[in-house]
């Protein structure tokens, strides 16, 4: 059962269409992640969820209801936001109630909610604290006790991990994943950060300039993109996209090449994984930049025109200015349409 | 031993400070000074001169200072009730909602920061006259109830609450008045105290207004019935008058002392100084 669904929906800012044409659904007990640069009307779109903002077209539908002009409160959702959004001068018991406080729940029932979100959250001993005076850590916590103890189904949540350094960012991310698998919550989580998004969702919603560029789960994001934006946004280090010339055309095999057409240009992406240093015959190139990260190496290769990332497990034997040759399996190719982006499948298939 | 250009620096700012102190304690030392002596030692200063409240008493039996005393404290406390409402509501819409006309209606209330209240006063005593509320307490307060600088002031200290607080309680189904009971006025509390304390210690100083819209002593405020007082037609006698100056503004000056703290905080926090 879907419990969210955007049906055509479209927002502008006076002129300038932010979103256009989105469609999607969330599923009960999903965590349904979106991500896209900055700009990209991510978060305006958990935001017309949300009901802070309303759309200019297409209507949303949250547990088979239309919300679409409905306030925040009748929506049933709860909601984190990036920097907490904690009152200064409430202690955190009372911002973890403060939501129920506003929608006169009773007072045992309020104390019995705020016991049992402290406790999950390890904020027993912090609930007569001031925010100023918790660490970036528990202000988050603080945020999460809020929606927890909202016990609504939805909860939105806009970046919530950025303002925290990289190794909390891990652990709370592990921890709101495992908060949300536990207490079965539909999930809505705004991020701009790929690996955050691979790490945590059941299904990812790639968008780019408010548009949907792809939605799938992770693998299939990883896999099989579905336009060179999504290849190159989704990877660390990204996808190399190369346009390719006579050079390139020669490193594969030519039948990969859905169309032997000489209109029809491609763009062809490889992951930095898939490309091999090898002895012998293969695309000549320099090495340009290398960069050591402990488990693998970053190497740079220029080749002709094109500059090309690789990583190599370990150490790589190699050194700024060596003449390498590299290549890569021809079903390791992923091919997009030069004029839109799009994906096409190679007809590696065939040669095999 | 040689001082450096900073030390040297820090020496004359010092002396500064304690220069423009002492300026501003001269006239209260006087009055003091001359509150707890006879009139012999009034101007004239004399480390074991006898000290004596009997010119606390002769000014007490003098002129109703117990009734200009409570006039000013209801004065003060209407006006600043009525402010913190009309202020906080017309900065509210200000801050938080989009009006036809909004911009133009701000501007006019930032004109009202540029005209000094002397300017209308025969204006004003024409409209409380009007109103037929000629020499009463009210009288004294209504022109200054819709304070433009309170007005500004809170608009600006609502303008930096961070809008994903209003959000916040926005989704937990708080209303407009909620949100303004909840979230804006406990986080502006210190431009509260601050305006607060500007607004008592103005109107209780306020003189011209009150002295010409009241004309007896049920509506007269201490400033007033000071100046009645000490009057040249009623002989100057120094040692009554800054008694009676003493008791005026002792009452300030103890509740500035008290609350020293608070008040320096807020301004720093309100950013007014």
């Amino acid at each position: 059962m879907s419990i969210i669904k955007l049906k055509d929906v479209c927002k502008s800012w006076g002129s300038t269409q932010v979103l256009k044409n989105i469609n999607f659904e969330c599923k009960d007990g999903e965590l349904l992640v979106l991500l896209g640069p900055s700009g990209c009307g991510k978060s305006t779109t958990l935001r017309l969820i949300a009901g802070l903002e309303t759309p200019t077209e297409g209507s949303i539908e949250i547990g088979g209801k239309d919300v679409s002009n409905l306030p925040p409160v009748k929506r049933n959702i709860s909601m984190v936001f990036q920097n907490y959004a904690l009152f200064p001068h409430l202690n955190v018991a009372e911002n973890i109630i403060f939501g129920l406080k506003a929608r006169k729940v009773p007072k045992v029932e309020q104390q019995k909610r705020l016991e049992n979100a402290a406790d999950i959250l390890g904020l027993t001993d912090f609930l007569a604290r001031k925010p100023a005076q918790l660490s970036g850590g528990q202000r988050q916590r603080v945020a999460l006790g809020r929606a927890i103890v909202a016990q609504v189904s939805v909860c939105l949540m806009d970046e919530p991990l950025s303002n925290l350094d990289a190794k909390l960012r891990q652990e709370m991310r592990q921890e709101i994943r495992s908060l949300q698998q536990r207490l079965k919550m539909t999930m809505v989580y705004v991020t701009h950060d790929q690996v955050e998004a691979m790490t945590i969702a059941d299904r990812i919603i790639l968008i780019n300039e408010g548009i949907i560029e792809q939605h799938g789960t992770p693998e299939e994001l990883y896999n099989q993109p579905a336009s060179s934006f999504t290849g190159n946004f989704i990877g660390n280090p990204p996808m190399n996209i190369l346009v390719p010339d006579a050079q390139i055309i020669a490193a594969c095999p030519a039948t990969i090449f859905p169309s032997h057409d000489a209109t029809a240009t491609y763009l062809l992406g490889i992951r930095p994984e898939d490309i091999e240093i090898v002895q012998g015959s293969g695309l000549e190139c320099t090495a340009t930049l290398i960069e050591y990260l402990g488990a693998e190496t970053l190497v740079v290769v220029q080749a002709g025109d094109h500059a090309i990332t690789l990583t190599v497990p370990g150490r790589a034997e190699v050194s700024a200015g060596d003449h390498l040759a590299i290549r890569w399996e021809a079903d390791k190719v992923h091919l997009f349409a030069a004029a839109n982006g799009r994906r096409i499948e190679t007809l590696t298939g065939a040669m095999l | 031993m040689r001082l450096s250009g900073a030390g040297i620096g820090k020496i004359i700012e010092t002396l500064g400070a304690w220069l423009l102190g002492a300026l501003w304690l001269l006239p209260v030392v006087f009055a003091i000074w001359s509150a707890f002596h006879p009139a012999e030692y009034s101007t004239r200063f004399e480390l074991f001169a006898p000290v004596t409240t009997e010119n606390f008493v002769r000014a007490w039996s003098y002129a109703p200072f117990p009734r200009y005393l409570l006039n000013t404290f209801i004065l003060v406390t209407l006006i600043l009730a009525a402010q913190f409402v009309l202020c906080t509501l017309a900065a509210y819409g200000f801050a938080r909602f989009d009006f036809f006309g909004k911009n133009f209606v701000f501007a006019l209330v930032l004109l009202q920061l540029m005209i000094m209240p002397e300017v209308l006063l025969v204006e004003n005593y024409r409209t409380i006259s009007e109103l037929g509320l000629l020499d009463t307490i009210a009288s004294i307060g209504l022109p200054y109830m819709a304070s433009a600088f309170g007005i500004f002031l809170l608009r600006q200290s609502f303008k930096i609450i961070p809008t994903e607080l209003i959000e916040a309680a926005q989704v937990e189904g708080v209303s407009a008045l909620g949100i303004l009971w909840k979230v804006y006025i406990p986080l502006s509390k210190s431009t509260y105290i601050a305006y607060g304390l500007v607004s008592v210690s103005y109107h209780w100083n306020n003189f011209l207004w009150p002295l010409v819209v009241t004309s007896s002593v049920n509506s007269r405020p201490l400033t007033v019935g000071l100046a009645i007082f000490g009057a040249p037609e009623s002989g100057v006698d120094w040692s009554i008058i800054t008694a009676a100056t003493v008791m005026t503004m002792a009452p300030l000056l103890l509740a500035f002392i008290l609350f020293q703290r608070q008040f320096v905080q807020s301004f720093m926090h309100s950013g007014i100084k």
